[in-house]
């Protein structure tokens, strides 16, 4: 009971500390006495035994502070009093503390801010069992549907595929078919109104390869995915069925999804959301019921439709090299037996060579926003942290200057007895105390400013779906953050505080103006902040360059007016003929009618929402290199062009005489007629899908019409082909609207029209072709406005650093300025006598910084638009701009340096 | 650590106060005064040492202390063994031993 011992003595001589201390008096006497006394008996007087008893004991302070410290207690008690000390002195200079505390907020809080979104896109592991054994087919980066063989890297497979790849394999103790498609639709839960419903299409072995269990109910196994429509159940997601009240009844009830009514089985575990990152179905359902989910989809018994994603779990002990030879033997002898017939053109075997399947590590999941954003976000936390490093030094450079003033301080503590290293801790304990207050504003802001950060992003639905927010980890993550910044910062001038010359620094009333060491390391530290803050400054007005040159480029389109309606025809319940293709003309024909549309149209794409490629063959023109490569398709209404203010350069556009028994016809633009026709006039020419001369002749070209971004604003010019849909029947789910006057308005009477027409078309969210363009920058927005933000910040703190030495050099140079001015040195030059040593500071800091931001540019080359890392502009920009701010810095104390009173500053010694 | 008589070795101060304790109980200058007679004045313990280590001895529940009246009555804290001590003080003995036998064996060869 040792330990017990010690606690309660411990206890006792913290909250009985009297006690304690008469105890120690006594025995500390009776010790001397005891030595007086036998120093007596060997022949001393009374006052030499006395006088020698005390000196051979010393201190008997110094005696009870080492009794003291032999117990844990004394660890506690000081800690105790270095903390209501340090808050002490922190009360005693506001203005600093509140310097100290908001710059170390916003670097502790960008920091845990952009690591909290870091650990949700790029660092966590998916939450199902043993996430390291799971492998990706491919690497994930495409979704849809493919129908070419497989000639290169592949990331799509065959329903039939993946049938085969469970059979046979001999590496993976489990593999599961994800559909690379969420799918978005309307349905009812029995009882309940109609409401938006995302499902994700699974393989029966989806769960149990992830080694999930039930919340309650069960969930998919394989017999649910055994033959086409079989298996009409679902299981919900935990957040749906929160959402749903958490009805313990749900479990058995029904749910109606575009026409078919779902068993729900069971309840998914809290938390688990499938395999891609940001992406939450409420339903997961059977890949059985695939033609029953997506209508016209045959990719079941269609092995030319490869769409899924396959995820396998590697059985123990197989290495990955062995999972990757074993799967491409597989994918090779399938594509072999199933896709190239008895005799392979030469083509098909050179294809089948380069086809292949690259095994990733499927630990995080799949994630569009990883792909998208993890560049930004390292070049973002970089940059945060970049920041915090600025903030370090300037307070480093604040509490030396404060130490200098403390100094009287320190030589006192340490003359009556304090050691060096019990004000080294008193002092490391103010930083500390600093940091942590800076620290808990920062996490508190963050938690704000992480959600703040994701509609920043994006204004996508799989965003808003996200959970951030500091969690254990992003806090353990800001702990140690906050310990290393205030070793960072508190250290060294700690231990340079605690260097004093004792005699020296308590006699003399106020430093000379000897330059001191410490004076040069402040001056170190304002260079270092100059020179990291060049390389925020100059990255930022990179970014910012780029982001107009992105936001200049012509989208040929005019992206003003249009309103661009989600919608949802399925639900209309027509087949995909004439009648579905006259539903849609009564839409545009009776929305167009409305007063202030001037055009409205269905069309597959408006733009960045996907693509629709294939390679084409035009008759009569020879294949080559470059006219084999993809051209991407539309789909579109015949008001398409005028509601985009998309000009026919020649031929026609699409009319009322395309019809679905009449000749096919397209719509081509400028650099798909360059390309195929270089020196003709394309109208009246054919081309037809594919590499085969026998349809080049299908479709007929009717018009030319100007180029217009598809994709991405950065994207080359491409070829492009636009088809009528009354040729190409499909459901919409996109409708454009060309509109003048008030927006609110149009979107009512449209939404109005349409209902009208058929009340069973859902209509979904609305938006602007506007916002569609802003958004496909939206990671270049994002950096362009953070790396502004972090460049305006980094050059404030350089400021107040700059404006703190000064005003403490001047405060120095008091009387040397009153000689000088006594001498007869005018303001002017005194005045210029501080902002040189500025300017000094500054060419440093910026002679040291240009390598640096050049350097570092190149890491975001990939980033930038339309100019150089190496930009002069932005370099100049940078440069010219903390010039500006380091003399405004500098202005306030050099001018009150110049109306020193001679008389004064001389007397003040 | 410099040469002057009274420097010792690192970690032998405790084994000599429990040794000197295992006689009889004794308050802390007899303890220090019986250390710098049988060591013939090699070793003069600081009450600055001597009392943080009873101290520290005490936490460690090797020691325990009393206040008694002194032969010429005076109050004293009185420290004595507990087992715990006795047991300590028959390993460190043993411990010493060791070390110093293998120290000369090095020290003569």
């Amino acid at each position: 009971m040792n330990w017990f011992k010690n606690i309660t003595a411990g206890l006792q001589s913290i909250f009985a500390s009297t006690r304690t201390e008469q105890e120690m008096d006594e025995e500390l006497r009776g010790f001397l006495d005891a030595s007086a006394e036998a120093k007596r008996r060997a022949g001393m007087s009374p006052e030499q035994a006395a006088r020698a008893a005390r000196v051979e004991m010393g201190s008997t302070n110094a005696v009870k502070h080492h009794i003291r410290q032999a117990g844990w207690e004394t660890a506690v008690e000081n800690l105790w009093q270095d903390l209501r000390y340090s808050l002490r002195m922190l009360a005693r200079s506001p203005a600093f503390t509140l310097v100290a505390v908001v710059s170390l907020a916003l670097g502790i809080g960008a920091n845990t801010a952009i690591f909290s979104l870091m650990d949700v896109v790029m660092l966590r592991s998916l939450p199902v069992d043993q996430p390291g054994q799971l492998v990706l087919f491919g690497d994930g980066r495409a979704a849809g549907s493919n129908d070419s063989l497989p000639n290169d890297s592949t990331r799509l497979y065959s329903y039939s595929f993946f049938r085969n790849a469970s059979k046979k394999n001999e590496v993976f103790s489990g593999v599961a078919a994800i559909d690379s498609i969420e799918f978005s639709s309307h349905g009812t839960l029995v009882g309940a109104g109609r409401e938006t419903m995302r499902a994700s299409l699974v393989s029966g072995s989806f769960f149990s390869v992830l080694g999930i269990a039930p919340d309650r109910g069960r969930l998919l196994t394989e017999s649910d995915d055994q033959t086409p429509g079989s298996g009409a159940v679902a299981v919900a997601s935990y957040s749906w069925w929160q959402r749903h009240g958490s009805d313990p009844a749900t479990v058995g009830k029904t749910v109606h999804i575009e026409g078919t009514n779902y068993t729900i089985v069971g309840i998914a575990p809290p938390g688990f959301f499938g395999v891609t990152v940001g992406e939450v179905p409420d339903f997961w359902i059977p890949l059985s019921m695939e033609k029953e989910m997506s209508p016209g989809w045959n990719g079941l018994n269609d092995k030319w439709f490869q769409s899924l994603y396959i995820i396998a779990r590697l059985k123990p002990g197989v290495s990955a090299a062995q999972a990757t030879a074993n799967t491409n033997l597989i994918f090779k002898q399938y594509i072999r037996s199933e896709y190239l017939g008895q005799s392979p053109s030469q083509k098909d075997l050179a294809d089948l060579a380069h086809a292949q399947v690259e095994l990733t590590s499927a630990a995080k999941g799949l994630s569009r926003l990883r792909r998208q954003f993890s560049l930004p976000l390292i070049i973002l936390i970089t940059i945060a942290s970049l920041v915090l490093l600025i903030a370090c030094a300037n307070l480093a450079s604040l509490l030396l200057a404060r130490s200098t003033s403390r100094s009287r301080e320190f030589a006192m503590r340490m003359a009556i007895g304090a050691t060096r290293s019990r004000i080294v801790r008193q002092l490391l304990t103010e930083s500390f105390v600093l940091a942590l207050m800076g620290a808990v504003v920062g996490v508190a802001s963050a938690w704000k400013a992480s959600h703040l950060l994701l509609t920043m992003a994006s204004h996508s639905a799989e965003v808003a779906s996200m959970k951030v927010g500091p969690d254990l980890r992003v806090l353990g993550f800001t702990v140690i953050l906050t310990v290393f910044t205030a070793l960072l910062f508190g250290m060294t001038p700690a231990i340079r505080a605690t260097r004093v010359d004792l005699n020296g620094s308590l006699k003399q009333a106020r430093g000379t103006a000897a330059p001191s060491s410490r004076f040069s390391l402040a001056r170190g530290l304002i260079v270092a902040q100059i020179s990291l803050s060049l390389v925020l400054l100059v990255s930022a007005s990179l970014f910012l360059r780029s982001l107009v040159n992105l936001t200049k480029i012509d989208t040929g389109f005019n992206k003003q007016n249009v309103l661009v309606f989600s919608l949802d025809e399925y639900t209309a319940g027509l087949p995909l003929d004439a009648r579905l293709v006259y539903l849609q003309q009564q839409i545009e024909d009776r929305v167009q009618s409305l007063p202030g549309v001037h055009a409205a149209s269905f069309s597959m794409f408006t733009f960045n929402q996907g693509e629709w490629s294939d390679d084409v063959t035009a008759q009569g023109v020879p294949r080559t290199p470059e006219n084999s490569k993809d051209v991407l398709h539309n789909v579109v209404g015949k008001s398409f062009f005028s509601a985009l203010s998309l000009p026919i350069i020649a031929g026609r556009g699409f009319d009322s005489t395309d019809r679905i028994d009449s000749p096919k016809v397209a719509v081509i633009n400028q650099t798909m007629a360059q390309l195929f026709f270089p020196d003709s006039s394309p109208i009246g020419r054919h081309f037809g899908f594919g590499d085969d001369p026998s349809h080049s002749g299908d479709i007929e070209i009717v018009g030319v019409v100007k180029n217009a971004k598809y994709v991405r604003m950065q994207e080359s010019p491409e070829p492009v082909a636009y088809f009528p849909y009354t040729q190409r029947v499909q459901y919409f789910g996109n409708f454009v609207v060309r509109y003048s006057g008030d927006e609110g308005q149009i979107i009512s009477a449209v939404r109005h029209a349409i209902t009208e027409v058929n009340p069973n078309v859902l209509v979904g969210a609305t938006s602007t072709l506007t916002e569609q363009v802003e958004d496909s920058t939206a990671s270049q927005r994002l950096i362009a406005r953070l790396s502004s933000f972090f460049g305006i910040l980094a050059a404030f703190l350089v400021c107040i650093g700059i404006y703190g030495l000064l005003s403490y050099a001047v405060a120095r140079r008091t009387s040397e300025i009153g000689v000088r001015m006594a001498l007869g040195a005018r303001r002017a030059s005194v005045l210029w006598l501080i902002l040189r040593e500025i300017l000094v500071l500054v060419g440093v800091g910026i002679v040291l910084g240009v390598p640096m931001a050049l350097e570092g540019n190149h890491l975001f080359s990939k980033l930038l638009y339309g100019l150089s890392p190496a930009d002069p502009a932005s370099l100049f920009a940078a440069v010219g701009m903390l010039i500006v701010v380091a003399l405004l810095a500098g202005y306030l104390p050099a001018r009150k340096a110049s109306l020193v009173e001679p008389t004064v500053a001389l007397r003040c010694e | 650590m410099g040469q002057k008589p009274g420097d010792m070795v690192q970690g032998t101060l405790e084994m000599l106060i429990l040794k000197t304790l295992a006689l009889q109980a004794m308050h802390g200058y007899g303890v220090a005064q019986r250390i710098e007679q049988i060591s013939a004045g090699v070793f003069r313990v600081n009450p600055g040492s001597l009392l943080p280590a009873l101290s520290r001895m005490e936490r460690a529940g090797r020691v325990k202390s009393e206040w008694r009246a002194t032969e010429n009555n005076r109050r004293a804290k009185y420290y004595e063994l507990t087992p715990a001590g006795r047991k300590a003080l028959k390993e460190e003995t043993s411990a010493w031993g060791r070390q110093t036998a293998a120290i000369s064996r090095i020290l003569e060869a």
